[in-house]
C-alpha cells in the first residue's frame, strides 16, 4: 500500500516538471513586464502544432524539430512584443489583459480551422516507452524523468542567464525601473522584446516536451495557462526556483486527485491553489 | 445649443426612449422567432452591461464571469426542478446564490493583483464547472433537461410562455441598467471614474475605492446568475460545459464591449447591438467569426480604445446617455508633470 | 563669451519643449563648452528638468534645434545619444533597487562610450562603493545611493554629464563631497550641466549659469558678474 502511494508521489513530482516547464515563459514574462500573457497556453499548443508539421511534414525526428523552432519561437516572441504588446503595455493593464485574451481566442479558433477538433501526439519513440523500475511496484517512465531534468535545467539556466548575464542585469533592471532605464539610454522597448523573446524559447521547450508527453488540441491553451499561473503564484511571483516547487505541489495534487478521475485530477489542482492563495498569498517561496 | 452634434445627440436620446417603449411592447409587435432573439439580447445585453462596470470603471478585468451564469443556472435548476420552489422566485434565488458564491471569490481573488485577477477569476469559474459536473441530481458531466412542467409554468401556450420568459429578461436588462446608471451617478461612480482616469483624483474625490470595487463585483453577481436562470429557461437545458460557457458569456462578451466601447455606459449596448445584427452573417463562418471579432477587437485597441461609441462621442462631443459629470479623458495616459 | 569655443559642446538653439499642448521650454538658447561648467538655476516648475529631458531624447515634442558635438541630435533615440556621450544624472537617483552596486554600474559601462574611465577610477574615486560592490543597491543611504548614481554616469564616459538636482535630500557635508568632484570631471575635459535649486551650490561651481523662469531664459552671465540680488530677482520672477 506505502509503494503505491510513493509511486503516485513520484509520479506527481514528475508531472511537476512538466508544469515547471509550462510556468517558465510566464513566470519571465509576468516578472519583467508586470503582465499575464493570457496567450500563454495558446502558444505553447501553437508550438505543439508547429512541431507536428515538422515530424509529420517533414519526418524530422522530435528533438530535432524542438531544435529547429527554438530561434523562430525567439523571433515570434520578439516581434509579437515589439511591434502589438509594445503599443499597449505600460498605458493600462487592462488593454494588455484584453489584447492577449483576443490572441488566445484567435489562436484557439485558428488552429480548429486549421487542423481540426481532433486530438494530436508526437510520437517520443522508444523514449516514451522505455520505464524505470525501482521494485516493489515503484517504476517512472524515461521520457518523464527526462522531463523533470530538464525542467530543473531550465530553471538553472534562467536563474544564471537573470543573475549573472549582462542582459539578465538590463532584463531586471528594466523591471525594477522603466523610466529610470529609458533615462540612461537602457532601450526599455528593446529589453522588453528580448525577455519575450526568451519567453517564448521557453514556450517552444514546453511545446516540445508536452507534446510527447501527452495529447494536444486546439482547446488545450486555457488548461496550459491556468497550470502556469498556479505554478508561479504558488512558488511565489518572480522566484524561479519557488516555481519548480509550485509546479511539484501542483503535479502531487493532480496524481493524488487523478485516483478517482480526470475531473478531481484537475479540481485538486485548483483547489490547492485556492488553499495556497487564501492562506499564503505570497506564495511558498515569496522573492522579496 | 442647436449645432447639428446638438441636434444628432438629442435625436439619438429621442430615439433612445422609443427603443425602449418598442422593447417593452416587443411581444406584441413582432414574431415569435425575433421575440427570441430579444430575449437572447437581453440576457447577453446584461452580461455585458455587467463585465463593463467591472471592467470599464471598476478596473476588475474578469475573464470568470461565466462562472456567475452558471452557478445561477445550477442554483434554478435546483430550486424549481428538484426542491419544486415556485420558478419565480428561483430566478431571485438563483441570483442570491451567485451572491453568496461571489463572497468567498471575491475574498481569494483580491488578494491578487489585476493581471493575476482576471486569470484567478478564471480558475474558480473552471472549478465550478468541474464541480458542477460532479452534481448526478442535475446530470453530472452530460447534464439534464429541464422539467416540461417547470416550462409550461411560464405559460401554457408558446407565445404566452415566449412573452414571459421576454418580460424577464427585459426586467432584467432594465434594473442591470437602471442600476448601473445611478451607481455611476452616485459618488462611488464618480470615485471609480476618477481613479480609473487619475488615481490621485479618487483620493481626493474621498471614496472609499477598495470599498467601491468590491460593491462592484458583489454586485454584478445576482444579475449575472439571475441572467444564467432566464439563459437556463430559453436553452432548456443546464450542462456544465454550456451553462459555464466561456465563450458564450465571457469571450463575447468581452469583445462585444470592447466593440461597443469600453468604459462607457453606452459602449455594451452598442456592441450587443452590433453583434447581433453581424450575427446573421457570422454565424456560417464557423470558428473564423471568433477569429473575425478578436482580430476586429485588437484593432479596436490599437486604434480607439473607447471603441465605437469613442469614434462617435469624438463626433458628437457628448454622451448620449449623460453619466459623466465633466468630460473625462479615459484610458489615457496623464501627464501631471 | 570667450570661455565657448567656436563650436560648443552642445547646442541648444531657440528650442521649445511640449507636454500635449502645454509648452514647458519656450524658446531657449543654451551653450555647454567642453570642460565647461553651466549651470541651469530656476525654481520648482520653471521646466529644468524637461530641458534635460529634451536633451537625453525623452521628452514627448521638441521644436529647435539641440545640437551636440556639431550633430543635431533632435529625434534621436536616448541609446544613439548617450552612446555618442551624453549621459545624464537622474533626480532622485533612480538606481535600480534590486541590483547590486556594481550591476548597477556595469549598466552605466555597457551603455556608453566605453572609454578610459573604468571601474578603477570609480573605485578610487568612492573606495566606500568598492566595499559595498555586492550590496543591493536600494539599501545603500541616500548618499551612497547619488554616489552609484554619478559613477554609473561617469562610467559611461560622457562628453558631457547632465546632473539633475544631485543635492536633493541629501546632507550637507555629502553635498560637499559630490561637489568636490566636480572640478576633477572638468580637468577630464567633460562639459558639465548642473540644474539645481540651491542657487548658492551651483553658482558657486558653475563657470555660467542661466535662469530659468516658467520655461524662459530670464538670466545668463558668470557668476562673478551679477549681484545675488539680482540672481534672486530672476529666480522668483519678482
Amino acid at each position: 500500500m506505502l509503494a503505491v502511494w510513493i509511486n503516485e508521489l513520484l509520479q506527481g513530482v514528475l508531472l511537476g516538471g512538466l508544469y515547471t516547464l509550462f510556468a517558465m515563459g510566464l513566470s519571465l514574462s509576468a516578472g519583467v513586464m508586470r503582465f499575464v500573457n493570457i496567450a500563454h497556453g495558446d502558444f505553447i499548443v501553437l508550438a505543439c502544432y508547429a512541431l507536428l508539421l515538422l515530424t509529420t511534414a517533414l519526418g524530422l525526428n522530435p528533438v530535432i524539430a524542438t531544435l529547429i523552432v527554438l530561434p523562430i519561437a525567439f523571433l515570434f516572441g520578439f516581434v509579437l512584443q515589439r511591434f502589438l504588446l509594445q503599443r499597449v503595455v505600460g498605458e493600462n493593464v487592462l488593454l494588455v489583459i484584453l489584447v492577449t485574451f483576443a490572441l488566445s481566442i484567435i489562436i484557439e479558433n485558428g488552429l480548429l480551422e486549421g487542423f481540426g477538433a481532433d486530438p494530436e501526439k508526437i510520437s517520443g519513440g522508444w523514449m516514451e516507452t522505455a520505464t524505470v523500475a525501482l521494485g516493489d511496484g515503484i517504476n517512472f517512465g524515461v521520457f518523464q524523468g527526462i522531463t523533470f531534468v530538464a525542467a530543473v535545467v531550465l530553471v538553472a539556466v534562467l536563474d544564471l542567464l537573470l543573475y549573472r548575464t549582462g542582459i539578465g542585469a538590463k532584463i531586471r533592471a528594466v523591471s525594477d525601473d522603466v523610466a529610470a532605464a529609458d533615462l540612461i539610454g537602457l532601450s526599455s522597448v528593446r529589453i522588453y522584446a528580448i525577455a519575450m523573446g526568451i519567453s517564448f524559447v521557453t514556450i517552444a521547450i514546453a511545446a516540445g516536451f508536452v507534446s510527447i508527453w501527452t495529447n494536444f488540441d486546439p482547446a488545450a491553451g486555457p488548461t496550459r495557462l491556468l497550470i502556469a499561473f498556479e505554478v508561479i503564484v504558488l512558488g511565489g511571483l518572480g522566484s524561479l526556483w519557488g516555481s519548480l516547487a509550485g509546479g511539484i505541489v501542483l503535479g502531487i495534487a493532480q496524481a493524488i486527485g487523478g485516483q478517482f478521475d480526470i475531473a478531481w485530477q484537475i479540481m485538486a489542482g485548483h483547489i490547492v491553489f485556492l488553499v495556497v492563495l487564501a492562506l499564503r498569498p505570497q506564495g511558498l517561496f515569496p522573492k522579496y | 445649443m442647436a449645432s447639428p452634434a446638438n441636434l444628432i445627440l438629442n435625436g439619438g436620446r429621442a430615439a433612445l426612449v422609443a427603443a425602449v417603449v418598442v422593447m417593452a411592447a416587443t411581444p406584441w409587435l413582432f414574431s415569435a422567432t425575433h421575440v427570441v432573439l430579444l430575449t437572447e439580447f437581453m440576457s447577453m445585453l446584461v452580461l455585458a452591461i455587467m463585465w463593463n462596470l467591472l471592467a470599464g470603471y471598476a478596473d476588475i478585468v474578469t475573464v470568470g464571469q461565466h462562472a456567475y451564469v452558471g452557478v445561477g443556472a445550477y442554483a434554478f435548476f435546483g430550486f424549481a426542478a428538484l426542491w419544486g420552489v415556485n420558478p419565480y422566485l428561483s430566478i431571485l434565488l438563483a441570483g442570491i446564490v451567485a451572491f453568496a458564491i461571489a463572497v468567498p471569490t471575491m475574498l481569494l481573488v483580491f488578494r491578487l493583483r489585476t493581471a493575476y485577477l482576471a486569470i484567478g477569476t478564471w480558475v474558480v469559474a473552471e472549478l465550478l464547472m468541474l464541480a458542477a459536473g460532479k452534481l448526478s441530481a442535475w446530470g453530472g458531466g452530460s447534464g439534464t433537461s429541464v422539467p416540461i412542467s417547470i416550462i409550461l409554468y411560464f405559460g401554457r401556450a408558446r407565445d404566452v410562455r415566449l412573452a414571459t420568459i421576454y418580460w424577464l429578461a427585459f426586467g432584467l436588462a432594465a434594473s442591470a441598467m437602471s442600476v448601473t446608471y445611478f451607481l455611476l451617478r452616485s459618488r462611488i461612480g464618480i470615485g471609480l471614474t476618477a481613479m480609473r482616469d487619475n488615481e490621485e483624483g479618487a483620493a481626493a474625490i474621498g471614496v472609499n475605492i477598495t470599498f467601491a470595487r468590491i460593491l462592484c463585483f458583489l454586485g454584478t453577481a445576482p444579475f449575472l446568475g439571475m441572467a444564467g436562470a432566464i439563459i437556463t429557461l430559453q436553452k432548456l437545458r443546464v450542462a456544465p460545459p454550456a451553462s459555464f460557457s466561456i465563450t458564450d458569456w465571457t469571450v463575447l462578451i468581452i469583445f462585444n464591449v470592447v466593440i461597443g466601447g469600453i468604459g462607457s455606459f453606452e459602449g455594451p449596448i452598442i456592441g450587443t447591438i452590433v453583434y447581433f445584427v453581424l450575427r446573421q452573417y457570422l454565424a456560417d463562418l464557423g470558428a473564423w467569426h471568433l477569429i473575425i471579432l478578436g482580430t476586429v477587437s485588437i484593432a479596436v485597441i490599437l486604434i480607439e480604445k473607447r471603441g465605437l461609441w469613442g469614434l462617435v462621442r469624438r463626433l458628437l462631443g457628448d454622451d448620449l446617455i449623460p453619466i459623466a459629470h465633466k468630460p473625462s479623458a479615459m484610458l489615457t495616459k496623464q501627464h501631471t508633470g | 563669451m570667450s570661455t565657448t569655443a567656436a563650436s560648443p559642446l552642445l547646442a541648444i538653439e531657440g528650442v521649445s519643449v511640449f507636454y500635449g499642448n502645454f509648452r514647458a521650454i519656450d524658446h531657449v538658447d543654451i551653450t555647454v563648452g567642453a570642460g565647461e561648467i553651466v549651470s541651469i538655476i530656476g525654481a520648482n516648475g520653471a521646466g529644468k528638468s524637461t530641458l534635460l529631458k529634451a536633451i537625453i531624447g525623452q521628452a514627448e515634442r521638441v521644436e529647435g534645434d539641440i545640437s551636440f558635438a556639431g550633430d543635431s541630435i533632435v529625434g534621436r533615440r536616448t541609446e544613439a545619444i548617450v552612446h555618442s556621450g551624453i549621459m545624464l544624472v537622474p533626480e532622485g537617483r533612480r538606481l535600480f533597487a534590486s541590483l547590486t552596486v556594481e550591476e548597477n554600474l556595469r549598466l552605466g559601462w555597457q551603455v556608453g562610450r566605453k572609454a578610459e574611465i573604468g571601474f578603477d577610477d570609480i573605485w578610487r574615486q568612492f573606495p566606500m562603493l568598492k566595499d559595498k560592490r555586492r550590496q543591493k543597491a536600494g539599501l545603500l543611504s541616500g548618499g551612497q545611493q547619488q554616489m552609484v548614481a554619478l559613477g554609473r554616469a561617469l562610467l559611461a564616459n560622457p562628453r558631457l554629464l547632465l546632473c539633475d538636482e544631485i543635492s536633493l535630500g541629501l546632507a550637507p557635508l555629502v553635498v560637499n563631497e559630490l561637489y568636490a568632484l566636480v572640478p576633477d570631471i572638468k580637468r577630464r575635459g567633460i562639459g558639465v550641466l548642473i540644474v539645481e535649486q540651491d542657487i548658492e551650490r551651483s553658482l558657486a561651481v558653475a563657470d555660467r549659469f542661466y535662469c530659468l523662469l516658467e520655461g524662459r531664459v530670464t538670466l545668463a552671465g558668470r557668476p562673478g558678474d551679477v549681484t545675488r540680488d539680482l540672481v534672486m530677482q530672476h529666480y522668483f520672477g519678482l
